[in-house]
């Protein structure tokens, strides 16, 4: 970790209340990047994703005693998204899963799961590893991945492929499931 | 967008729709099209969780940087204010425990 970082860490776990909250601008301009696109992870939407992290930062400041002990930046990631994102987003889910037909431990499954293997990848390997197994997949595994990775709707996917768009859909799902395995074993490698 | 219309979707229909719903930034709407019955597909199937989990990754890769606002200044203002509210309440709140205790000091006083 860099040295201004932690410099920052040490201000923002200070029992006075005002350090902490000038501590803040440095901690949110050095971490705001890395959080974000960690939160879009769970949620997808800009405005959702930014909604959350305010109140995570403000978790943050009124609660630092869990950021005490921090050594690296992928630690830090990991201690705020399990104790402070994941309480976040659950909240965010808490209201609407009254109208929905999943349960409560489905729900936090899909919104604010445990943190799994693949997830302590840190975002630039991750790329790099995506990159690497997709390179292992056959042909059109490959494209259909990297054409929804484009943003291309199932639809138009099936007639890039020449297929249906539930022949699109099964491919993706065994596709995915694919590299999932090739996920683990690679972070079982490491 | 979530497909809707069919209400009932197998797995890999409903891991597609999810993937494009957290693509799309609507997760809430897929949630609420979720019948009994594919919720408890979903509940079933090992594989749906495993493979959602690949498709939060492959969102991150893809759609992640996008999130990445270049203006952090003004997002700084709003954890600023986010605070200054907390800090609000607080002494709200302080303030009122203290009156709370000085009116009961004066009943038990007066009686």
């Amino acid at each position: 970790m860099d040295k201004p970082l932690r410099n920052v860490l040490k201000q923002l776990t200070a029992s006075d209340t005002e350090s902490r909250r000038r501590a803040m601008e440095p901690f949110v301009r050095a971490t705001f990047a890395p959080f974000i696109r960690h939160l879009h992870r769970y949620l997808g939407n800009e405005v959702e994703c930014e909604d959350v992290l305010e109140d995570v930062y403000a978790d943050i400041w009124e609660n630092p005693e869990h950021l005490r002990a921090i050594e690296n930046e992928q630690q830090l990631l990991r201690t705020v998204y399990l104790y402070y994102m994941r309480k976040r987003l659950r909240e965010v889910y808490r209201r609407l899963n009254r109208s929905s037909h999943l349960c409560q431990n489905d729900v936090q499954n899909l919104v604010a799961p445990e943190l799994s293997l693949c997830d302590l990848i840190a975002q630039s390997e991750l790329k790099q590893v995506l990159h690497k197994l997709l390179g292992k997949l056959k042909a059109r595994e490959r494209k259909a991945i990297e054409l929804w990775m484009e943003g291309m709707s199932n639809r138009a996917i099936a007639t890039q492929l020449g297929t249906t768009v539930g022949a699109v859909k099964m491919l993706e799902f065994r596709t995915i499931l694919k590299l999932r395995h090739m996920f683990k074993e690679y972070c079982e490698e490491d | 967008m979530p497909s809707q219309d069919n209400t009932h979707r197998e797995i890999q229909e409903l891991l597609a729709d999810y993937a494009g719903a957290l693509r799309d930034g609507c997760l809430p709407t897929f949630l609420k099209s979720l019948t009994r019955e594919e919720a408890k597909r979903i509940s079933e199937s090992e594989d749906f969780h495993q493979a959602a989990e690949i498709v939060r990754l492959m969102n991150s890769v893809g759609f992640g940087d996008s999130v990445v606002t270049p203006n952090v200044g003004l997002f700084i203002s709003r954890v600023d204010a986010a605070i200054a509210r907390r800090l609000k309440k607080a002494g709200a709140s302080t303030r009122e425990r203290s009156r709370n205790a000085a009116a009961a000091g004066r009943t038990a006083v007066t009686q």
